[in-house]
């Protein structure tokens, strides 16, 4: 093995260590924290501390309001950021300039500055503790538009054009002939947003105040700071599943996310 | 006809560009723009929503409050220290492991997705985890005392408290800087390297003399970006020690949530946003000043 090898396997241990005791501390018996080496192996395994979490925590339910919001705000965004993306791209009008220069500065501006006029609205229109509440704000994501018009940009329109002088309209040239070309594009801006979307903390720990409506990541951050002494087996069985389709995503589409990355879409 | 037919494409192909920019164009002005105008407007007012019908403008009022705060100025204090600390930290680390990533003859996308991966992570997860790590009897305290040191109380002593939550984040933001610097480093022709070799220069040299002045403009963007982050550090400070203890974690959008959500001065939290917009606009602008390039136009790979 290189030295430069031998140097990133040092490096890779530590960057996947801690996730890997998380997953030991959630198979775990009890709640104490294994801090022997030795108790990696020795203190045994149980699926207890998952099987709690279905029953009486919550995290069930917290997990249910991630997959819910995650699985209804993704797919919209995917679809708006195809349409605005490509009427962007293709369209020659004035405002133009206008709107990408919006969503540009909308990708670099700390979002924590709309966070109390969104409640305050939420809180007007009732919308606080609901389903759309938690999925609307992920919708006006500038990244995927953007990135979008930069991909419709590099792809040639004369399929369009030869679709439109055939006679199809404008909407079917765009489900039949757009969409289905936008596969590669689409998946880096579905990566990304399924990534935004299910790690999101701020905006649902806020707009939210039932503990029914909590999602994950809210759910998980609220649990560890309750009063009694904190259930590590259980708190980290949590983040365990927090992190499954995280691991998931990755393993499918890390090219996608690398991209989408690079291109800006910063958390 | 046919130049009817044209003239219909040419409108329709007009109306079709506004139609797609409609549903996005909606949400965006409803959840992007019109909230961070009205958090401007907001920042004028003195307003409890509790108390909505004592809401009255206050002028600059909510500026000069924080602008004499000594909470403001320690939660910015701190902001500082936090990217003092761990930029430099961050920046060599990302630096080396992108090096040997590209000095990896096999295996690259394997230590490659090893190093990455805690950057996809939800920051509650990876705070978590840490906070199991840092706990009184956690597995830091475990190896200490087997090594006859006492236990240090990370989270709970006001001079552990944010180092150790800098620490953290050095661990979690290395691997996604290592990917930029590592695709900035991809853009270099692989003949100029090639002709450098040829040459006799030594591969310190060539770090230094061709693929340094290079990546420049990544590393950069990377203190650029690191920077604009720890302004908004949150999660980490929320999840492990709530801005204490003795306020020693306090920072900006902390203090910020504090007062909107405890305390409910909802202007006074717009004044402390905008306070944070105009100060990450500042350091977009030295930026500009420094290298002159946007910073979306990180070279892809």
């Amino acid at each position: 093995m290189s030295r430069a090898a031998i140097l990133l396997s040092a490096v890779a241990l530590v960057s996947i260590a801690p996730l890997l005791y998380m997953a030991r501390v959630s198979l775990g018996v009890g709640n104490s924290l294994p801090i022997a080496p030795s108790d990696w192996w020795s203190g045994g395994f149980t699926l207890d501390h998952y099987r709690a979490l279905g029953s009486g925590s919550g995290m069930g339910r917290f997990a249910l309001n991630s997959l819910l919001v995650t699985g209804i705000a993704v797919p919209f965004q995917i679809l708006l950021s195809a349409a605005a993306g490509h009427s962007l791209a293709r369209g020659r009008f004035a405002a133009k300039g206008v709107f990408l220069g919006l969503a540009t500065a909308f990708l670099i501006l700390p979002r924590q500055v709309t966070l109390v006029p969104l409640y305050l609205l939420f809180a007007r229109l009732g919308l606080l503790n609901t389903y759309p509440g938690l999925i609307l704000p992920h919708l006006a994501d500038p990244f995927g538009v953007l990135f979008m018009a930069h991909y419709y940009q590099t792809l040639s329109p004369e399929l369009e054009e030869a679709a439109r002088t055939d006679g199809l309209s404008p909407s079917a040239i765009f489900w039949r002939i757009v969409l289905p070309l936008s596969g590669p594009g689409l998946a880096v801006v579905g990566v990304n947003g399924f990534l935004t979307t299910w790690n999101a903390f701020l905006h649902p720990l806020v707009l939210t105040t039932s503990e029914s409506m909590r999602t994950l990541p809210v759910g998980l951050a609220l649990f560890a700071q309750s009063e009694h002494s904190v259930d590590w087996g259980a708190l980290l069985a949590g983040s365990t599943v927090a992190t499954v389709p995280v691991l998931l995503a990755f393993a499918v589409f890390q090219r996608q996310i690398v991209e989408g990355l690079l291109q800006g879409s910063g958390r | 006809m046919s130049g009817d037919a044209g003239t219909r494409g040419r409108a329709s192909s007009a109306s079709r560009s506004y139609a797609g920019l409609l549903p996005w164009s909606l949400c965006f002005a409803v959840f992007g723009l019109v909230p961070l105008l009205a958090a401007l407007v907001l920042s004028f007012y003195d307003m409890n929503p509790l108390r909505p019908d004592l809401t009255h403008w206050i002028g600059l009022s909510n500026y000069t409050r924080a602008l004499g705060s000594p909470a403001f100025w320690h939660a910015l204090r701190t902001t500082a220290i936090f990217v003092v600390g761990t930029l430099p930290v961050t920046l060599l680390l990302a630096y080396a492991v992108a090096a040997l990533l590209s000095r990896l003859r096999r295996g690259e996308v394997f230590f490659r997705a090893a190093i990455f991966f805690p950057a996809t992570l939800s920051m509650v997860v990876i705070s978590l985890v840490f906070k199991s790590l840092y706990a009184e009897q956690g597995l830091l305290n475990g190896w200490l005392t087997a090594l006859g040191v006492p236990p240090v109380h990370w989270l709970q002593d006001p001079r552990w408290a944010l180092p150790s939550i800098m620490a953290m984040d050095v661990w979690a933001s290395v691997g996604y800087y290592a990917i930029l610097i590592l695709a900035g480093r991809k853009t270099l022709p692989p003949p100029l390297l090639e002709a450098a070799r040829l040459e006799g220069m030594r591969a310190l040299e060539v770090e230094r003399r061709i693929i340094l002045p290079h990546v420049r403009p990544v590393i950069l963007f990377v203190v650029l970006l690191n920077t604009i982050r720890s302004f908004q550090i949150f999660i980490e400070v929320f999840v492990l020690t709530r801005g204490g203890p003795l306020d020693s974690t306090l920072t900006l959008v902390y203090h910020l949530y504090e007062r909107a959500f405890y305390h409910f001065e909802m202007g006074y939290a717009c004044a402390i946003a905008y306070i944070l917009l105009f100060l990450v606009g500042l350091i977009l602008l030295v930026q500009r000043r420094l290298i002159g390039r946007a910073p979306a136009e990180v070279p892809a790979s």
